[in-house]
């Protein structure tokens, strides 16, 4: 609770004193849910559980507008500004309170070729590891435990260009490439399909 | 695209054409369909002395307050929780120094201090059949004046006629009723009259044409008063204007909506608004509730139990468990999606598969009354544009300065539109549209506000967009108890965006409680 309540107190700081007093500012869990497992509804992934090294790269790519600045990304569209908004040090704190949640396994809701997709994952193993544990020097984020629906949004988004497609962000474009080379888009289901089993 | 101009049947029917709301509409006007018992205010049982009923109400919208209020003077011990700074959900009004919560965007309502100048970002209208908030405004001391919706002297401006160059709503409607009656009285036939009509009736359609048209002797139309005078001087005759070209006026689409929205029925003459701003109807819940509302309060967990529910919530660094007896929850359903529940998969899968509205205001001081100068005073300019309509305040009349609503959308994608884009880009372009219905706009304006809804904090949407299928498939059971724990919000009626929908859903929940206790009351047969 206490790293919680401090975190706050750091966020607030963007604003005026007064604004600070009358809103809690307790942005992540209105959309990612309670303890930050997520909400399909409004399509914001868990975000319990990831790392805090990843976090910090995609706060970063959300205020460089390599993510979430295209027409197209409107889930997206409504993260990037939560991510201009906040300072260096509130993002260093808003991970902290990310990593403060209790996670809880994200509901399977993707259905695919399980057996296609463990060929087809073959090429996502050599960064994010034969069993989606991921791989901070590379850069790849762990897979497994992840919001299945999200995995396959984001492989969709990368294959249209709505992620990945900036000139200076080099693992968004190796992702880019990656993703473009899966053969159909009944492929994106058949892979993170295989993810899923990854538990 | 045709824009669907009126809010109901735009929430209801979105992306649905036709629907069978309207289909119904007609058949109850038919006589085809008994009309259903009306879900009457419901008188609740008091508790009796020695009866305990605790209830947590989860959000202090509209029918959060109404549970509250009625709940509270009949003995039940209640509590609100709300996430917000403030109570009132989408009810609205901003002001001087106000906070205006957009998540990652917050700023200050920058307003003079002034009680004329004042926006309601939310619900802005009342009409006159809404009995059950009109009934409580009368109750809780909330005064009323007009609301002035429909005026024809404001402007109607489409880029598809008249190259961009705006129009009186007057002479949009009147002369294009004028041409169609006139086609109408020139095809009609007295034998194309079938039964129930008959060849007497024939003389009395073409008297109803003339007059809807103003149509002269023969049948033709000249031009009517209706249309507002070429100019206005008593001292000398009337010189009507000139008729429109016609096909000009058919290049554009208001005549599918517009031409008719004031008539709309929850659209037309007379409606009425708070005095000194919408939220008064939140202050007069208030003056009965205020110390029962928690404010910056996040609840986490709902759990239905055996007998009550549990919640869980947050609120200034400590976590709070409640055992209550019974939970009304107005909550949006997207956002309560995501809160640790342990609702029947069915129903959770419900609350997830509403889409929610993206409804866009944008609200500017501007230094001078302007359009008061063109002769308008209230009412709405229409545009093609996507600020889509101008309000002009009935409130404050010939003061200095006044707040008009700069913007108005009802559509999922300008809502996006105006969403993605930062407060001063939105304010820009509204700026810019406006300078087609007003030019000299941007010189009058001195402050901006914008409320992307989709954007506010702990509301991210407005309202349930309910499609027929949707509601088929899942409005009964989201509206059903699990346990003890009721959905309200005006999501749970088939009026959303409007306050009367949000205590009729609180009357539903209240009653369907007030029948397990006096249930419960009876003592047990011998």
């Amino acid at each position: 609770m206490s790293i919680r309540w401090s975190v706050l107190a750091l966020i607030s700081l963007s604003t005026r004193p007064a604004l600070a007093a009358e809103t809690s500012f307790e942005y992540c869990t209105v959309c990612h849910g309670a303890n930050g497992n997520g909400n399909l509804a409004i399509r914001a992934p868990r975000i319990a559980g990831l790392e805090p090294w990843y976090l910090k790269s995609q706060f970063a790519a959300f205020r460089a507008g390599w993510r979430g600045a295209h027409a197209d990304d409107a889930p997206g569209n409504e993260m990037r500004p939560v991510a201009v908004a906040l300072s260096e040090p509130q993002i260093d704190r808003a991970i902290s309170y990310v990593g403060s949640f209790s996670p809880k396994p994200p509901p399977i809701t993707v259905k695919g070729d399980v057996a296609r997709g463990q060929q087809l994952y073959a090429a996502c193993a050599s960064c994010h590891g034969a069993a989606g544990q991921g791989n901070e020097s590379l850069h790849a984020p762990a897979l497994a435990m992840r919001t299945d629906w999200y995995l396959a949004t984001q492989l969709r988004d990368y294959r249209a260009g709505l992620r990945g497609a900036h000139a200076d962000d080099p693992n968004g474009q190796q992702m880019h490439a990656v993703a473009a080379a899966l053969p159909d888009d009944a492929a994106v289901n058949d892979v993170v399909a295989f993810i899923d089993t990854l538990r | 695209m045709i824009p669907l101009f009126t809010r109901r049947r735009f929430l209801d029917l979105a992306g649905a054409a036709g629907g069978s709301a309207a289909i119904y509409q007609m058949a109850l006007g038919l006589g085809l369909i008994p009309a259903a018992a009306r879900a009457d205010r419901p008188d609740l049982a008091p508790l009796g002395a020695r009866r305990r009923r605790r209830v947590v109400i989860l959000g202090a919208g509209i029918s959060g307050l109404t549970s509250a209020y009625e709940l509270g003077r009949k003995g039940y011990e209640v509590i609100v929780l709300e996430a917000s700074h403030r109570a009132g959900g989408r009810n609205l009004t901003l002001r001087h120094g106000d906070l205006i919560d957009e998540i990652g965007n917050p700023r200050r309502c920058e307003f003079d201090p002034d009680p004329d100048l004042y926006m309601n970002a939310g619900p802005a209208r009342i009409p006159g059949h809404h009995t059950a908030l009109l009934g409580y405004c009368r109750e809780l001391g909330v005064g009323l004046e007009p609301f002035i919706n429909d005026n024809r002297n404001a402007w109607v401006q489409d880029e598809a006629m008249f190259g961009g160059r705006r129009i009186r709503n007057r002479e949009y409607i009147t002369d294009t009723r004028g041409f169609i009656a006139e086609l109408a009285a020139k095809s009609i036939k007295p034998e194309d009259l079938a039964a129930p009509l008959t060849r007497g009736d024939y003389e009395h359609v073409l008297a109803y044409l003339r007059s809807l048209g103003d149509l002269d002797q023969s049948f033709k139309y000249r031009g009517s008063l209706r249309a507002g005078m070429a100019l206005h001087d008593p001292s000398a005759p009337d010189v009507l204007k000139q008729p429109l070209d016609i096909h000009e006026l058919l290049q554009s689409n208001f005549m599918m909506n517009i031409m008719t929205f004031g008539e709309g029925d929850d659209q037309a003459a007379m409606m009425m608004e708070p005095i000194g701003g919408m939220d008064q109807v939140v202050a007069g819940f208030l003056r009965k509730v205020d110390q029962h509302v928690r404010l910056h309060a996040m609840v986490e967990s709902v759990q239905v139990k055996e007998r009550g529910v549990r919640i869980v919530y947050h609120a200034q660094g400590v976590r709070t468990v409640i055992d209550a007896d019974y939970c009304l929850s107005c909550i949006p359903v997207h956002l309560l999606s995501g809160i640790d529940n342990n609702f029947p998969a069915d129903f959770a899968a419900g609350l997830a598969a509403v889409p929610r509205g993206k409804l866009f205001k944008i609200g500017f001081q501007m230094k001078e009354r302007f359009w008061e100068r063109e002769n308008i005073y209230g009412g709405i300019s229409w545009t093609s544009q996507d600020i889509q309509q101008l309000w002009y305040p009935a409130h404050g009349i010939h003061r200095q300065k006044g707040v008009i609503l700069g913007a108005y959308t009802f559509g999922p994608r300008t809502g996006e539109m105006f969403a993605r884009l930062s407060n001063e880009q939105r304010l820009e372009l509204a700026i810019r549209q406006g300078e087609q219905l007003h030019p000299g706009y941007r010189g009058y304006v001195e402050h901006g506000v914008s409320i992307p809804w989709v954007r506010m904090n702990n509301m991210l949407g407005c309202a349930a967009a309910w499609t027929d299928e949707l509601r088929q498939q899942w409005f009964d059971l989201l509206r059903s108890p699990v346990g003890n724990y009721y959905n309200i919000g005006d999501q749970m009626s088939y009026l959303p965006g409007w306050q009367e929908g949000a205590i009729y859903s609180a009357w539903h929940a209240l009653a369907d409680i007030d029948r397990r206790e006096r249930q419960n009351s009876q003592p047990a047969a011998a």
